[in-house]
C-alpha cells in the first residue's frame, strides 16, 4: 500500500515535471539570435570529417607560406 | 499542435530538448574533428571554421546531403587553393566565398534540372509583420524545421544575407563585400528579408 502511494507520488512528481518543461518557452529577440541559437545546435556530421580525411591522405601539403599569414590574423 | 498567443509563438516541445535548453542555449555542440596528422594546421581551420560553412549550406541549400557534400569540397577546395589565400579579407570572408560560390554552382545545376518560381516579393509589402515582435518558441526538435521552412520562402539572395549576417564573425561591410553590393543595400535588403523571415516562420506552425 505504502510502496503503492509511493509509485503514484513519483508519477505525479513525473508528469508535473514534464509538463513544466513542455510549458517553458525561449525567447528570441531578433532573427540573427534565432539564427545563431540554431547554428549552435547544428551538429557537423561527423562523416565530413572522415570523408576529408580520406580525401586529403594522397595530396600533398598546403602552400606552407600562406599558413603563417592566416594564424597571424 | 502549435499555438499563437498574441505576437508570440508557442509550439509543443520534445522533453529532451527542454531538459537540455539551458546548458544547449549556452554551449555550442562540439564539432568532429578532423584527423589528419600531416597537416595538423589545415584541421585547427576545420575545427573553427566547419560549423559555419556546414550550417550556411544547410540552411542555403536546404538539404543535409547537399550541405554534407557541399562542406567536404568547400574544405577540399581550400585545402588545395590554400596558397592562394592572400589576406586581403578575413579568412572566413574568404571561405564563405568559397562557400557560396559553390553552393550557387549547386543551386543552378540543379535549377537547370527543375522548374523553379519564387514568391512574389510584392505580397511581403502588404502583408502585417512581426518583424520587430520577439520570436517566442518552446526549444523543440522541430524548431530547424521551422527555421527551414521559413527561409525557403525568401529568394536566395534574401536567405544568404540573413545567414550571413548572423555569424557574428562578420560586419555588414564584410557582407557587403562578400555580396558586391554597398553596405546601405545589405542593410536595406536585410531590413525586409528581416520582415519576411518573420512573417513565414509565424505562417510556419
Amino acid at each position: 500500500m505504502k510502496h503503492e502511494s509511493k509509485q503514484k507520488a513519483e508519477e505525479h512528481q513525473q508528469l508535473a515535471a514534464k509538463s513544466t518543461r513542455e510549458n517553458v518557452a525561449r525567447e528570441f529577440a531578433t532573427t540573427d539570435e534565432l539564427l545563431r541559437h540554431d547554428a549552435a545546435q547544428t551538429e557537423v556530421p561527423p562523416v565530413i570529417a572522415e570523408r576529408l580525411s580520406k580525401s586529403i591522405e594522397g595530396l600533398p601539403g598546403p602552400a606552407r607560406s600562406w599558413w603563417q599569414r592566416i594564424f597571424d590574423r | 499542435m502549435w499555438s499563437v498567443s498574441g505576437t508570440h509563438l508557442l509550439c509543443p516541445t520534445h522533453m529532451e530538448s527542454i531538459a537540455n535548453d539551458s546548458v544547449a542555449a549556452a554551449r555550442p555542440l562540439p564539432t568532429p574533428r578532423l584527423a589528419t596528422a600531416s597537416s595538423p594546421e589545415f584541421a585547427e581551420l576545420y575545427d573553427e571554421h566547419s560549423r559555419a560553412v556546414y550550417y550556411l549550406a544547410l540552411r542555403y541549400l536546404g538539404d543535409p546531403q547537399k550541405a554534407e557534400d557541399a562542406t567536404h569540397d568547400v574544405f577540399l577546395k581550400v585545402y588545395r587553393k590554400l596558397g592562394e589565400f592572400r589576406g586581403d579579407s578575413s579568412f572566413r570572408t574568404w571561405l564563405y566565398r568559397i562557400t557560396i560560390n559553390h553552393c550557387h554552382n549547386l543551386q543552378q545545376s540543379w535549377n537547370a534540372r527543375h522548374l523553379v518560381t519564387n514568391a512574389d516579393e510584392a505580397i511581403w509589402e502588404t502583408t502585417p509583420t512581426q518583424a520587430d515582435s520577439p520570436l517566442r518558441v518552446l526549444e523543440t526538435k522541430e524548431l530547424g524545421q521551422r527555421i527551414q521552412k521559413a527561409l525557403d520562402g525568401l529568394s536566395a539572395e534574401y536567405r544568404l544575407l540573413l545567414l550571413l549576417v548572423a555569424d557574428q564573425d562578420m560586419s555588414y561591410e564584410e557582407v557587403a563585400n562578400l555580396t558586391e553590393q554597398s553596405p546601405d543595400a545589405v542593410r536595406g535588403k536585410l531590413h525586409r528579408a528581416r520582415k519576411m523571415f518573420a512573417t513565414l516562420f509565424a505562417r510556419s506552425e
